[in-house]
């Protein structure tokens, strides 16, 4: 009888997916996920509400970033996970594209599963396609042109990628004004490409155009009481110490006196300690003294006295920052003075922004840094702006190192479809169909951007790969204020190599490693175990 | 449009017909009603004669209010894009402080326009971007229609301030809140200087009396009666110290034992309490501080009933419990620094008041500091109410007359209240509407129609015949009586600059900017997404 029932390799709970299946399943997963983003695409792309369902019950967030969209959603599908991880990829490293990439590889997909329908093997596929990225590569850089010699023009491209990169989100309105205050915050770095130099603050109340850049660095926190609130030629010493008590650390030591006048005594003991831990701080001879923890009334007191501005309770990611751009290092130990670097910065002092007051840090030495103050009606439109803001720092300062450019709004698609088609019409062999499949993966890209601002995408996006086509270095693109063809260099809608290079290696690697899986196997779950171990 | 010739007909067609998917469209029409459904649930709060909410909170508290912010802050909405309105609400509160409730009414309103125009198959995104653009027309008109202001014209100022306070419960006592408001923030205002903290202004509220009681006091008050059993609770020419330190028995940071094995030892220990506490008497005595106040402390005992005794025999009279985030407030207004330790309390570290008394308002008692020593700009309003709810209601009401003042101090232009700027806006939008072509024109007049909703609610709320009202109030305003608005006092159409209804011009343009922009974030969402975090 045993030999009639199939034999069982597997555990008892794990799955297997094979060929077929396990293909379906995971062209099935890809697919949804870039239906998913799909409407966000383009400078008339839709946002879409985050609704938490986990901890923070309730929570709601509006964005058109893919990459918070998907890093949001939980997925179980593989290839969709796999996606998702490509865009979140992509946010690291270039920071914008990320939903570019996703419906681009979904698109792949698409295509691949047609052609697996016609019987080529995914194998001969993927050559096809690695055939097909060359080309298009090839064609992509030939095509893109590098300004960084003349800085006018320069800041110009840079002009014209942060606008192209905005006008895609929340602030397509203000996207003059926002362009300005990304390129200024960049061109501060000097190159460097150090993105926490530039801090954002967000602060509810207000228009977006209220937002602003301030040179120096905003810190939103007080000094205490009876403290100088205005310092120049600041000293500062940014520690990470209890200004509290420094307490015995051993759980559960107890003192055990017979006579209350000893309880004095050692009261007065710890605030002689205190006061000693304050006369050490002051030996490094600094005049702002920054804690990440508590400061408690009678340090602050003493520091008073001293005339040094003492702020507590500074968060983390404010002490680091604080500690990069003065030029200082974060101490816990105070008995070396000459050993300790402080930070330095011209003046400190308070600034009201809506109704609260900040400690504005101006003149420091690390000279680039710099504070952008997000103002906005409510905390989602605050939020998405932050988001969208950050996406144009990071293009930008990937622009900055890398300085090609080329034309957005569809064109750099539809030039490396048309060279990857040409170069298929050349190549015997079933390959060919791949590529083929391939430049039309491409050609979706401005049909989806014609689509979600509501226009006729067939007859445009044929307009443009006729354009292309008759011409191989057209600077044609889809003109979405007016639904039309237009030229993408007197429009200005320029964008960087870097990101669109790494839209399609990412998005061809991801649907070719999709693809090339042929079995999925669910390993069992792990058995809870009754804990047997002493609590 | 204005399409090139070589796009022709085809570019006309191609730009209107928008055909929706299915799903984005359900979303989107549950967002937009979800909106409009709160903005309907406010809606009849606006306005002088407008109706008062009654909310029970889930553990049985009431709170009566007419204010848009405190409503929505209670109703507690789930849907996302409903809560996407209160936020506005609130945004509104921080940058302005009053017209929450019409800015939520203009969102609807906007909202129930933008429905329309989809329905018509506008594509959402033209729609927002046409809505920012008769935005900025509009902020630009609303500035071309207000009169500039000077500060030192007080009697204006009270009139906007009495404008806002009359929605309000207690605008039987406008005529008398105005003026105090109006005080308050001139005392707070830094020569030269144009920003107002509000934080200056300390509003406590004491249960008992009527609003009619509230008062302005140039000092502080602490809202609780002195520590002293017996001690003086008058004392001319104070010389006040604030302590940050502990009068009780020592206490270290770290746990401690005292262990009597003995009579003798307890009796030692009881004595040795004394004298410590004895010593810290004597130098509060050596400094001649005859008023002490004492930081609340939640280690221990901030002053202990044996302090109470020996202070009450030096006739120092204690104010305990004095919360640590007044500490600044109180340093500010009396120009002192808080003592944290007893070697600093010297004389030179006291400071000066003529006057602290003890005074009983209604069934409770309070304490009064006034006539401080080179006192910082601080004053103290106390405001009064015959029960709780009241007394709530007067504290919010207080505090937008107060953003009023501010306001006007920030940017110094008023426009006249009665739905009049939103009626002239209306028209001029919508005679400018008719100079262009394309999509533009048709989002533009809708837009011009919805901000018709403000004196249509305002009519409804106090009982007139809305259409009626609308109507002529339109027809005036095209005769070119800019200034004509609803009175509702009187039920009729009159030039509201003469009954002085006015508000601050910064409270309208923030109005119509906020509620612009949160359309606009309402109607680019096509999709609502449930996510894991």
């Amino acid at each position: 009888m045993v030999s009639l029932n199939p034999v069982r390799i597997l555990k008892n709970e794990a799955e297997e997916d094979k060929a077929e299946l396990a293909r379906m399943s995971s062209f099935i997963g890809a697919i949804a996920i870039g239906e998913l983003v799909k409407s966000t695409l383009g400078p008339k792309g839709m946002d879409k509400i985050l609704i938490s369902s986990g901890r923070s019950y309730g929570q709601v967030e509006v964005t058109n970033d893919g990459a918070t969209i998907l890093k949001s959603v939980g997925v179980d599908n593989p290839a969709a996970k796999i996606l998702v991880d490509m865009s979140k990829v992509q946010d690291d490293e270039v920071g914008d594209g990320t939903t570019s990439v996703t419906v681009l590889a979904s698109e792949l997909l698409k295509e691949a599963e047609k052609l697996v329908e016609q019987k080529i093997h995914p194998q001969v596929i993927i050559a096809g396609w690695r055939k097909a990225v060359d080309v298009a590569r090839k064609a992509l850089r030939d095509f893109s042109m590098d300004n960084s010699a003349d800085s006018e023009r320069f800041r110009e491209d840079l002009m014209n990628i942060a606008r192209t990169t905005l006008s895609s989100k929340i602030l397509s309105q203000h996207k003059e004004y926002f362009s300005k205050l990304a390129v200024d915050a960049i061109l501060r770095l000097k190159g460097s490409g150090e993105l926490s130099a530039i801090q954002i603050i967000k602060k509810k109340g207000g228009t977006l155009e209220e937002s602003f850049l301030d040179e120096g660095f905003l810190l939103d926190k007080k000094v205490g009481v009876h403290q100088p609130k205005r310092i120049e030629n600041a000293k500062i010493l940014i520690a990470n110490t209890p200004m509290d008590t420094d307490k015995i650390k051993v759980f559960g030591s107890h003192i055990k006196v017979d006579s209350m006048a000893k309880i004095a005594e050692l009261e007065s003991a710890e605030k002689e300690k205190m006061k000693d831990k304050v006369g050490k701080i002051l030996k490094h001879n600094c005049n702002v003294f920054i804690n990440r923890q508590l400061i408690y009334n009678y340090p602050e007191q003493l520091f008073a006295d001293a005339g040094v501005a003492a702020i507590e309770h500074a968060d983390f990611d404010g002490i680091e920052r604080l500690a990069l751009v003065t030029g200082g290092e974060i101490v816990s130990t105070f008995d070396n003075p000459e050993l300790v670097k402080l930070g330095t910065c011209d003046v400190i002092e308070e600034i009201m922004i809506g109704e609260d007051l900040l400690l504005r840090f101006s003149g420091v030495a690390l000279g680039e840094a710099c504070t952008i103050v997000i103002r906005g009606a409510t905390q989602q439109i605050i939020d998405e702006a932050d988001r969208s803001l950050h996406d144009a720092l990071c293009v930008l300062a990937a622009t900055v190192k890398e300085s090609r450019i080329v034309y957005g709004g569809g064109c750099s698609e539809m030039l490396m479809a048309v060279a990857v088609q040409e170069a298929a019409a050349k190549t015997p062999g079933k390959e060919a169909v791949a590529m083929e499949a391939f430049a039309r993966a491409l050609q979706q890209l401005p049909t989806i951007i014609a689509d979600n601002a509501g226009y006729d995408s067939a007859e445009l996006v044929s307009e443009l790969r006729a354009a292309h086509a008759n011409d191989s270095k057209s600077t044609k693109g889809l003109n979405m204020d007016k639904g039309e063809v237009g030229d993408m260099k007197t429009l200005g809608i320029t964008e960087s190599f870097v990101v669109k290079r790494q839209v399609l290696l990412s998005a061809s690697e991801a649907a070719e490693m999709i693809l090339r899986v042929d079995n999925i196997i669910k390993a069992a779950p792990r058995r809870r175990v009754e804990d047997r171990g002493h609590c | 449009m204005t399409a090139p010739a070589a796009g022709g007909d085809a570019t006309k067609l191609r730009s209107v017909v928008y055909k929706d998917k299915s799903k984005p469209a359900e979303v989107r029409l549950s967002n937009i009603n979800a909106a409009k459904a709160v903005s309907d649930a406010i809606r009849t709060s606006l306005g002088p004669r407008g109706m008062d909410k009654m909310i029970q909170s889930g553990n049985g508290e009431v709170t009566i209010t007419n204010d848009g912010a405190t409503i929505l802050k209670q109703m507690n909405v789930i849907h996302p894009a409903a809560k996407m309105l209160v936020e506005l609400s609130r945004a509104q509160d921080i940058e302005a402080g009053d017209g929450t409730t019409t800015v939520v009414v203009i969102a609807g309103a906007l909202l129930q326009a933008a429905e329309k125009l989809l329905s018509r198959g506008i594509h959402p995104t033209a729609i927002s971007e046409s809505f920012q653009r008769a935005a900025t027309h509009a902020v630009k008109i609303l500035t071309s229609i207000s009169t500039p202001i000077e500060l030192n014209n007080r009697e204006q100022l009270v009139r906007s301030a009495s404008t806002s306070l009359n929605s309000k419960v207690v605008s039987q006592q406008s005529s008398q809140l105005a003026p105090l408001a109006v005080d308050a923030v001139f005392k707070v205002m830094q020569p030269g200087q144009e920003r107002i903290d509000l934080n200056d202004i300390k509003v406590i509220k004491q249960l008992g009396g009527t609003t009619e009681d509230t008062e302005l006091i140039d000092g502080i008050v602490f809202p609780h009666r002195t520590a002293n059993v017996n001690g003086p609770k008058r004392i001319e020419k104070a010389k006040i110290g604030f302590i940050q330190f502990c009068i009780s028995a020592p206490k270290t940071d770290m746990d401690h034992n005292v262990i009597v094995s003995d009579y003798a030892a307890m009796d030692r220990v009881l004595k040795e309490e004394r004298t410590y506490i004895l010593n810290i008497i004597k130098q509060i005595k050596k400094s001649g501080c005859n008023v002490l106040l004492i930081q609340k402390s939640i280690l221990r005992d901030a002053v202990s009933d044996l302090a109470l005794h020996f202070l009450d025999k030096i006739k120092v009279m204690v104010i305990k419990d004095v919360e640590r985030e007044d500490v600044e407030f109180v340093c500010k207004s009396l120009s002192c620094r808080p003592i944290a330790s007893l070697d600093h309390f010297t004389a030179e570290n006291l400071s000066h008041a003529e006057l602290v008394e003890e005074v009983g308002v209604g069934s409770s008692r309070m304490v009064k500091i006034t006539g401080a020593q080179n006192a910082g700009k601080t004053v103290t309003l106390l405001v009064r109410g015959s029960n709780k709810l009241v007394l709530e209601e007067a504290h919010r009401s207080i505090h937008d007359a107060l953003c009023v003042i501010r306001c006007l101090v920030r940017k110094k232009a008023l426009i006249a209240g009665g739905g009049a700027p939103e009626i002239e806006l209306a028209l001029k939008l919508y005679s400018l509407a008719d100079k262009m072509d394309g999509l533009d024109a048709i989002c533009l007049k809708a837009y011009a129609n919805a901000l018709e909703v403000v004196p249509f609610t305002l009519a409804e709320n106090a009982g007139l015949n809305a259409i009626q009202t609308v109507t002529e109030l339109r027809s005036r305003h095209a005769k070119g009586e800019t200034s004509a608005g609803i009175n509702v006092r009187k039920g009729t159409i009159t030039d509201i600059l003469e009954e002085h209804v006015v508000q601050p011009l910064l409270v309208s343009i923030s109005a119509v900017n906020l509620a612009t922009e949160t359309v606009r974030s309402i109607l680019k969402i096509d999709d609502i997404v449930n996510t894991v975090t």
